[in-house]
């Protein structure tokens, strides 16, 4: 009974830290914008399995040029979107520090582009919406510029020689 | 003791609303960018901040080609982009491109291009912002029939490494805008008419 005052205490130890991480991972955002639209329009978004197998790959792959890897894909995705309506949207469920770098809207709806940036210390949060005709992908990546770009070099180099 | 909750309270919603306000980069109120993108059919809207920027210009090299653009970029404050496509001639007057021009016509704002093509309707002002002698942001707007672009760089700018910009996306015309600028820039506010020769 005197051990009582232990469960929440280990409560806050456990879930303050899991939070944390999956705020940093960026994947509560990812999937919070995902499950919005889901909802809104009534789609089915489909993850890419293994995708943290992939994005682990992917880092290993540009020596930590990239990371962090969140792809869905909607399909079937022909009803208009209102490009206002997706824009709030997105920066309510990606919250502060999140900044919107290009929009490319068009008032039929059907297209829809939205990248936003997160400065993550040396690296990169970028958040991706495309809506095309009949098909949208939501994408998260972290890149970190100076692991890329000098992963980038090297194949320029070997185009170059 | 609650009135100086409620002042209080007030300061802190009037501060707030205030730096809201402030977020907006483009000097150009928001019901004119709200009309405009209305009207269009295609809006593009690029909005690079200083630190968008620093990140854009780790993706270059430290080569000689590329070092001057990194430099530039570097040393910017913003750039911002907006395109306006609409599907037919008319959607916007010469009354509203004057208005957008006019909230640039300060003492620190001057003209260094302004063109315009009667038989096409097309138009091109450049304007300058100089600090102390120094260029330190460049206003573009551009008005064709059926689209309407605006490009704000502010931050010191050299002109001979602009054209190195185009490479970013949105800013294809800066390019001849650079090399417009060194020709016209002598030519304040000429006003070319089609068939005067």
């Amino acid at each position: 009974m005197k051990r009582l005052w232990l469960i929440p205490l280990l409560c806050v130890v456990v879930i303050v830290p899991a939070t944390v991480v999956l705020a940093a991972s960026g994947e509560g955002s990812f999937d919070g914008v995902v499950s919005s639209i889901e909802g809104k329009y009534h789609v089915h978004a489909t993850r890419i399995p293994f995708m943290g197998l992939v994005s682990l790959v992917a880092r290993g792959a540009t020596h930590n040029g990239v990371g962090s890897l969140h792809v869905a894909e909607i399909e079937d995705f022909s009803a208009p979107v209102d490009g206002d309506e997706l824009n709030r949207m997105v920066e309510e469920k990606l919250g502060l520090g999140w900044e919107r770098i290009v929009r490319d809207t068009s008032s039929s709806g059907h297209q829809q582009t939205l990248i936003f940036a997160h400065p993550e210390g040396a690296r990169m949060g970028l958040f991706i919406v495309d809506k095309d005709s009949n098909e949208m992908d939501v994408v998260q990546v972290s890149v970190d510029p100076d692991h890329l770009n000098e992963d980038i070099g090297h194949y320029r180099h070997s185009h170059t020689d | 003791m609650k009135n100086r909750i409620v002042i209080t309270l007030l300061a802190a919603a009037t501060f707030a609303a205030t730096a809201a306000a402030q977020t907006s980069p483009l000097p150009l109120p928001p019901q004119v960018e709200k009309d405009l993108a209305a009207r269009a059919t295609n809006v593009t809207e690029v909005t690079l901040g200083k630190n968008m920027l620093a990140f854009a210009a780790k993706f270059m090299n430290n080569n000689k080609d590329e070092a001057a653009t990194r430099q530039l970029i570097q040393g910017l404050d913003g750039i911002y982009v907006r395109e306006y496509e609409f599907d037919k001639a008319g959607e916007y007057s010469a009354e509203e491109i004057a208005k957008l021009r006019g909230y640039f016509e300060t003492s620190e704002w001057s003209p260094i291009v302004h063109e315009r093509e009667m038989k096409s309707g097309e138009s091109t002002d450049v304007l300058m912002k100089t600090v102390n002698g120094e260029s330190r942001g460049m206003f573009i707007l551009s008005a064709e029939p059926k689209e309407l672009t605006i490009v704000l760089i502010l931050g010191p700018i050299n002109l001979d490494q602009l054209g190195e910009l185009k490479g970013l996306g949105g800013l294809n015309a800066l390019g001849n805008v650079a090399s417009d600028a060194h020709v016209k820039d002598k030519e304040k506010t000429k006003v070319k008419k089609d068939g005067d020769q």
